[in-house]
């Protein structure tokens, strides 16, 4: 029986955003993480059958440990149904509709002690952004998106003019200014990666103390890490001598909008925390550590990190290296 | 030769244009030989005369177009509603007027669970009637601290629990999550709305209300009809599981079933092309007492629960927009395909946007597709306007208007979530009638309980519960009301030609009546008694009520 908590992440946005595409892409490297991915419709997954172990029903087991869940009962009766299987999971995954508010379906990982709250996901179609966001009948929900998400994927860029998606984008960060926007394609291995997200080498080992489900996933499938490392920038930093609290907070909120990921073991003045950031979403969280080792923070980022380091220079840390891209 | 069986009574409506009015009806296999006078029947001879209905009016068995099988089921767990309630076997269920009345209740159903955990599920709490008072977990702590309570509210969105629940799910001062309630102490009061608080609730103790429906409740369900006169209703929202759908064979094949039954598929229960496979397929069982071919399709939420989705202005006190069931466009094209498809859908909408929304969608359906006598309806549809009851008759879309919502809410919907001028064109018969739609009216049973004659009351009068009433210009005639309950509900389920009227070639089935809707005073209609129901020849009748 596994009592580590089950990861929640939540994948918003309107239809045709590529939701679909990104859970296809995330069964198909899901590495040895048993996710759980819950959506609204079985067939629009196009799952090989050859891979189905066992369906039941609103429940397909795959071949590689994964489980697809309907949400055709409603997503109150499939969680309570799902989480009877809870020690079968690692990672559960729900693609919600296109006109559901993301932070409602967040707060059952917020309410039950057995989820963890993670990403908040949007996709945000920046070929039919413009159109959703004058439709009144979809204006409300668009807004309440933008503001539950902890960072946003434009899709559609490639069949978006120009003009188009610089305006999607703007429209986004206007109403969401600290959050992350990443452009992509929805079955982008990096994008993939951020969500199964490896722990950076400097922490993993200090993450895998707080949880345990990590353990056996991350590190045996190196396909993710050489993504993010690929596709973004990253940097490692240190500091020998304890850091202030409130200033590492702040820190960590005027950079949110720069920060796709950040993870690392912290030593305040009154405790010493674990660290995980991805856009808006930052938890930091009491560890216990090892006393003679130094604060250690890598972060990953779409665009540029100076200004980040140079915040965190002036909280006493110092590079450790530029993490070499691969 | 079968045999023939003639009914006399008082009077006879038999909402037969070229015969409204006869003391006789023939019946032979169960269907309708004809409707007239004694000398009339001479025909028939020889034939069995009944006369032990004589003193009473029959009228066509009444058509319940939006009512739930659930209202069989749901009497297995108390109800704690404000108003007393009758379950299928004629047992009063004492209303409870105050939240001391309500634990009393609890209590005496706590006293009949004997293992000292099992949950105790109650349903119907409305304590919008109580002004501010509400329910907390201490109050429901003296019915129980070793087994988990879960109270539903009537209008579905929010669940009372007791401590022993937020123990079990780990709720406490420190949760602070959108949904759990708290008192001026920072204290969780044990009231719960949202997703993520029922889901805690129901990971405790599961939901008994999940799944589809058995035949026991289908059973029930007909006792139910007969004891307000229904001898056709549907079951709007059902889930086309194996077992669901065997059970709807077995019920309907059982004998002595009164009723006729019409299921209608949950669409987005499985994806499109599963859906109307299903639905198609389900036709095979299809029998006298069966009929599917009806598909139900959720658009937005409901008015009191200010989720159904509104123009502007929105909610009269300011709240925001309600939610979309599923994205605008997918329920477009779910539409689209199951009109494609030959199937008959009936379409859930509260609010104006989502009215149009739909009338959009069918009206592109219908042009892509054109289906003449598709007789798609608008379900509850309570708050269209008139330029959309223009739309429906244009398009041939039919109505089925929520009257009973005018008593039980509407006091709540003039004074909070729609304010004077739109809580009177509620439900709005009137226009329905004048604009040439062919509508119905219902009581989606078990949210108000089945009583066509109590929802044609609500249309001839609309009166709320205080005694207001609520926009006189939409108020129908007795004659008009008893055709929405028999013919017009029949017309909306394209079931016009098999039941709604007595006359040649129909199914005989009949609502006994102590006294004519058309006779008694407007404000009398609720209150006259059913006998029962006579449900293709064979008489039924309705359970005594006690307690």
């Amino acid at each position: 029986m596994n009592d580590a908590p089950v990861d929640f992440t939540v994948i918003g946005g309107f239809l045709g955003s590529g939701k679909t595409s990104l859970v296809n892409r995330l069964l198909a490297a899901s590495g040895s993480t048993r996710f759980a991915v819950l959506v609204n419709d079985f067939g629009a997954l196009n799952i090989d059958e050859t891979l189905i172990r066992h369906q039941d029903g609103r429940i397909m087991q795959l071949a590689n440990g994964c489980i697809c869940c309907s949400l055709a009962g409603g997503l109150v009766d499939t969680m309570v149904e799902l989480m009877r299987y809870r020690h079968l999971i690692d990672h559960i995954l729900i693609e919600a509709s296109g006109v559901s508010y993301p932070s409602r379906i967040m707060d059952f990982a917020r309410i039950d002690p057995d989820l963890r709250p993670g990403l908040t996901l949007v996709l945000v179609d920046a070929a039919h952004l413009q159109d959703h966001s004058t439709d009144t009948r979809l204006a409300e929900t668009i807004t309440a998106q933008m503001e539950s998400a902890d960072m946003f994927v434009l899709t559609k860029t490639d069949i978006a003019s120009a003009d188009m998606a610089a305006w999607s984008r703007d429209w986004v960060a206007t109403r969401a200014p600290d959050a992350p926007i990443i452009e992509g394609r929805p079955d982008d291995a990096s994008l993939v990666a951020l969500i199964t997200g490896p722990a950076p080498d400097a922490t993993s080992a200090a993450t895998h103390h707080h949880h345990p489900a990590d353990h056996t996933g991350h590190h045996a499938h190196a396909d993710p890490d050489r993504a993010l490392h690929t596709h973004f920038v990253s940097r490692a930093m240190t500091a020998s001598r304890p850091v202030d609290e409130d200033g590492f907070a702040d820190f960590a909120n005027r950079f949110s909008k720069h920060l796709l990921r950040g993870k690392g073991t912290l030593h305040f003045h009154r405790r010493s925390a674990i660290w995980q950031q991805a856009g808006r979403l930052v938890h930091l969280e009491d560890a216990t550590l090892d006393a003679d080792t130094a604060s250690q923070i890598v972060m990953i980022s779409a665009d540029d990190l100076s200004e980040a380091a140079a915040a965190l220079r002036a909280l006493g840390f110092q590079d450790v290296a530029n993490v070499p891209a691969r | 030769m079968t045999e023939t069986n003639v009914f006399s009574a008082r009077d006879i409506i038999t909402m037969n244009a070229s015969r409204p009015h006869a003391t006789h009806v023939a019946v032979r296999d169960g269907r309708i030989l004809g409707a007239g006078s004694l000398e009339d029947m001479e025909q028939w001879a020889p034939y069995t005369l009944t006369d032990d209905f004589a003193d009473k009016i029959l009228v066509p068995g009444f058509v319940e177009g939006h009512a739930h099988a659930m209202e069989g089921g749901i009497w297995d767990f108390p109800y704690v509603g404000y108003e007393d309630r009758w379950d299928p076997s004629g047992r009063r269920w004492e209303g409870a007027q105050s939240l001391e009345a309500v634990i009393a209740a609890l209590t005496a159903a706590e006293a009949r669970l004997d293992d000292a955990e099992t949950p105790l599920f109650a349903w119907g709490f409305d304590p919008i009637y109580f002004g501010e008072a509400r329910m907390n977990a201490t109050q429901l702590d003296s019915v129980s601290t070793t087994r988990p309570i879960i109270v539903l509210h009537s209008n579905g969105h929010l669940l009372n629990v007791n401590s022993r629940l937020m123990d079990m799910a780990g709720i406490t001062a420190d949760t602070n999550v959108y949904g759990v309630l708290k008192d001026d102490n920072g204290k969780p009061t044990g009231e719960l709305m949202e997703m993520a608080a029922k889901y805690m609730a129901y990971r405790q103790t599961g939901n008994p209300f999940f799944g589809g429906i058995k035949t026991p409740s289908l059973l029930r369900y007909a006792e139910s009809a007969v004891n307000c006169g229904v001898t056709t209703a549907t079951d709007l929202f059902a889930s086309f599981n194996e077992e669901s759908l065997a059970a709807y064979v077995e019920a309907s094949q059982t004998p002595g079933y009164a009723l006729r039954l019409m299921p209608a598929l949950n669409t987005i229960e499985q994806s499109i092309d599963e859906g109307i496979a299903l639905a198609k397929r389900a036709l095979q069982d299809n029998n006298d007492r069966l009929h599917h071919r009806l598909c139900k399709v959720m658009t937005d939420g409901s008015i009191q629960g200010f989720t159904a989705r509104m123009k502007w202005p929105g909610y009269h006190n300011g709240k925001p927009n309600g939610l979309w069931n599923l994205d605008p466009d997918t329920l477009g094209e779910l539409v689209l395909e199951y009109h494609k498809a030959g199937l008959h859908l009936h379409i859930h909408t509260n609010g104006d946007e989502a009215s149009e929304l739909m009338l959009d969608a069918l009206e592109a359906a219908q042009l892509a597709c054109p289906r003449p006598d598709h007789r798609h309806t608008l379900q509850h549809c309570q708050m269209a306007d008139a330029s959309q009851f223009r739309r429906m008759a244009k398009l041939g879309v039919c109505v089925n208007l929520f009257a009973n919502h005018i008593y039980y809410w509407g006091d709540q919907h003039a004074a909070i979530t729609m304010g004077p001028d739109r809580a009177n064109r509620m439900d709005a018969a009137g226009t329905a009638q004048r604009e040439g739609v062919h509508f119905s009216i219902h009581s989606d049973a078990p949210v108000t309980p089945m009583a066509p004659l109590f929802t044609a009351w609500c249309a001839v009068n609309r009166q709320t519960r205080t005694g207001t009433v609520l926009g006189p210009e939409e108020q129908i005639s007795a004659e008009d009301a008893l055709y929405a309950i028999t013919l017009g509900a029949a017309y909306t389920l394209h079931m016009d030609h098999l039941v709604g009227s007595i006359e040649p070639g129909k199914y005989a089935d009949f609502a006994v009546l102590e006294d004519s809707p058309l006779q008694v005073s407007p404000d009398a209609i609720r209150d006259i008694g059913v006998w029962g129901t006579i449900s293709g020849g064979a008489p039924h009748k309705a359970a005594t009520r006690t307690g």
